[in-house]
Order: structure tokens, then C-alpha cells, then sequence
């Protein structure tokens, strides 16, 4: 069989190109594309965020896909994380193994991390992702140790009421009152307080800021 | 084995704007020179494009296509060529449809197309030397013209679109399904040459 120069060349590109399909991306690094105007309606429209209250009934209802994603240092992390978050440092979130029907929830200390990784992953193509604006800080205040005022509206009590339930499914404690004369709300104050280590991590953080 | 990034040049700082400018115009040459040794310097032969019976135009530039393609691939694969600072046009959908059917309309009715009419030209073609006059000459209108065609210049922006981006495909996978069209387009044409 002879082998002509264009048979030759032709072998060449069908090798070059059936090899390509396993090779992998030619790009150095992961690169993205922003739709700024998207990005803007989204950030507008609120669809960028969840609340604390949101994601913890999220978590407790055991919502398809739902990932959870702790930026904060492997310290803080350590010190407290929201339950079942998966700790992923900023610099690495890009190479996680996220699939693209993933529901991405992202928190940080503060909430300006999280934010920078909502337009990250948002540059990558996933589309489901949220972070919580107020982070850590925001899931101590409105989860762990939600407050309700004394002087109170009905309306206010049938929603904290909702919160003190979804509060306590995390081990978190519902209080009446304001910071200096609040008490435990009642039922079942004993069963619901947080390990005292826990508890301590907790204020530790809350003094910290973010 | 670490591979230096080498490439691009010019945007790695290992070229300059004069040396950048050297190899544009060496680059330049060697591309008239392959077109006019391909038999595109020549109106008649670029016509048989659109009459069916001469596929040069195609068959040199799907190849070179192809050939660029692999290159860029493979050199970015290789670690040679970060592909990421490659510049890639932005997409302006409507603006770009109908510069396409204008170049379309002059292509087939100078029987050159830009390059082709400077290595028609530069042969001594009168009728390449009349198709560059009357591209510079589009240049220059649209140029004074831009402030009216501004807003409609930069309407429908998709900003620097790629296929895999596009289809959400990998891109080995694109690489791959266009040289297979190509390597079936050039049996195709072949076949309709042969025919005709």
C-alpha cells in the first residue's frame, strides 16, 4: 500500500484530532466568562444570596444537591462551621468537583469572600449558587441565637416561633428579650443549648467580626 | 518535565513592537506567497468557488484552519502557548451578519476577497489593484462614518464567544468534530471536482 503525502497529512490531523478529545483542556488554568449584565440582574433581583433562616431550612429539609462551602481559614473552621459545610479554601474553589446540578451555598467569616466566589463560580458556569450575605455571623445571630424583642408584634411571634423551632433542630437557642435582659425562650431551654465548647466558639466568633 | 510558557510572544514581553512588527510582515509575505502559489492571486480560479467548479479557496483555507487549530491545541496542551492570553474578537451578532453578507457581495463580485487582492495586485492584476483601491477606499468612508455607525457597530454584543464555551462541549471535542468535518468536506469536494 502506498502512502501518499496527503493520505500522510490527513492521518496526521485525524490523529491530532481523535487525540484531542482525551487530552484534556489546552488551557494553563481555569478560565471563566462573566455576562456582567447577567451577574448585575442577578445581584438586583436578590437571586444572589440566601438568608441564614433560608439555608438552614435548606439543611434541615435535606434540599436535592444542596452542597454547602465553609471559605473561612482552616482555624475558623475548625473553631465552628455551619453543619455538613465542606471546608474549600477560595484559592481552590475553581478546581472543586462540583457538578453542574450542585446547589452551592457559599459562606465565609465576614461575607466578602463568599461573595467574590458567587462571581467565581458564576464565571465557571454554575448557575445554582447563593452565598450567605452576613456569613458566619449572620448564622449565629439569626440560627443559632435567634432574638425576639418583648414588646413584640403577633405577626413577630408566629415567625419567631417558626425560627426558635428551626433553631433549636441546629442546637441553637432562641431568646425574648433584648442582649442585656434576654432569657431562653421556653421549651425545653436544657435540651436545647449548645455543648459549652461549641457555645464558646461561637461568642469567640461573634466578638471577632469578620 | 516542565515546559516554559513561551507564547504568545508579543504579550509575554519576549518580543518587541518592532521585532513583533518584522515577524507580522515576514508572517504576511509567507502568507501571500502560499495563496499566490495556491493559484489565488487569480479572479477566475476564486469565481469557480461559487460556480462549484474549483475548490482551491476551500480546501487551502479549511486546511489552514485545520492546521492552526491543532497548533493552537496542542501548543496550549503542551504548556507552550497560553491560550487564555490569546486575544479572541468579540462577537457582535447583527453588525457581523451583515459585514458578512457585504464582504460576501464583494467577494463574488471582484473575484477576491483582501488577501487574495493583494497577491493579485502585487502579480500586476489590474483588477486586484482596483479591489484594494476600493477596500482601502470602504475603510476610509466607514472610518468617517463611524460616529453614525457607532451605536449599530457595537449592537448585539456576545462578547469573545468560543464553541466550546457555545455548546458546553470539551475542547478536544470540538478540535476533533471539526477536522472530521474537514477531512470529509475535502473527500466531499473532491468528489464534486472530479464530477464536474
Amino acid at each position: 500500500m502506498v502512502i501518499t503525502f496527503r493520505g500522510a497529512l490527513a492521518g496526521l490531523a485525524a490523529s491530532g484530532g481523535l487525540m484531542a478529545v482525551f487530552a484534556g483542556s489546552p488551557y494553563l488554568a481555569r478560565r471563566g466568562q462573566i455576562d456582567v449584565d447577567a451577574l448585575a440582574s442577578a445581584v438586583a433581583r436578590e437571586e444572589d444570596h440566601v438568608t441564614a433562616v433560608e439555608l438552614a431550612r435548606w439543611i434541615r429539609d435535606r434540599r436535592p444537591g444542596l452542597r454547602v462551602v465553609d471559605l473561612q481559614s482552616d482555624a475558623d473552621f475548625v473553631a465552628y462551621h455551619i453543619p455538613g459545610a465542606e471546608h474549600i479554601p477560595l484559592q481552590s474553589l475553581a478546581s472543586a468537583p462540583f457538578r453542574a446540578t450542585d446547589t452551592l451555598v457559599l459562606y465565609s467569616a465576614g461575607g466578602a469572600h463568599a461573595a467574590q466566589g458567587w462571581v467565581f463560580l458564576q464565571a465557571l458556569g454554575y448557575r445554582q449558587v447563593y452565598f450567605l450575605r452576613g456569613g458566619v455571623r449572620e448564622w449565629l445571630d439569626e440560627v443559632m441565637s435567634p432574638t425576639l424583642q418583648a414588646n413584640a408584634s403577633p405577626e413577630a411571634v408566629a415567625a419567631f416561633q417558626k425560627i426558635a423551632s428551626l433553631s433549636r433542630y441546629f442546637g441553637g437557642v432562641p431568646r425574648i428579650g433584648d442582649r442585656q435582659n434576654e432569657r431562653a425562650a421556653p421549651e425545653s431551654r436544657e435540651a436545647t443549648l449548645p455543648p459549652p465548647s461549641q457555645h464558646a466558639t461561637a461568642a469567640e466568633i461573634r466578638r471577632r467580626g469578620c | 518535565m516542565t515546559i516554559l510558557v513561551t507564547a504568545p510572544l508579543f504579550e509575554l514581553g519576549l518580543l518587541g513592537h518592532t521585532a513583533s512588527l518584522a515577524v507580522a510582515v515576514a508572517i504576511g509575505v509567507a502568507f501571500g506567497w502560499s495563496l499566490e502559489r495556491a493559484g489565488l492571486g487569480s479572479a477566475p480560479k476564486l469565481a469557480g468557488q461559487f460556480y462549484l467548479t474549483d475548490f482551491t479557496v476551500f480546501k487551502v483555507m479549511f486546511s489552514a484552519i485545520v492546521v492552526a487549530m491543532l497548533g493552537a491545541f496542542w501548543l496550549g496542551r503542551l504548556g507552550i502557548l497560553d491560550l487564555s492570553r490569546v486575544y479572541v474578537p468579540e462577537t457582535f451578532l447583527l453588525p457581523q451578519l451583515i459585514g458578512g453578507a457585504v464582504f460576501g457581495a464583494g467577494f463574488v463580485m471582484a473575484g477576491l476577497c483582501p488577501g487574495t487582492s493583494c497577491v493579485a495586485a502585487v502579480t500586476g492584476r489590474g483588477d486586484g489593484a482596483a479591489v484594494m483601491i476600493g477596500m482601502f477606499g470602504g475603510v476610509l468612508v466607514t472610518g468617517l462614518a463611524f460616529g453614525t455607525l457607532e451605536r449599530f457597530y457595537e449592537s448585539t454584543g456576545r462578547g469573545s464567544l468560543t464553541l466550546p464555551e457555545l455548546f458546553h462541549v470539551p475542547y478536544g471535542v470540538v478540535v476533533c468534530g471539526i477536522v472530521a468535518m474537514a477531512l470529509a468536506a475535502f473527500r466531499g469536494v473532491e468528489w464534486l471536482e472530479r464530477r464536474g
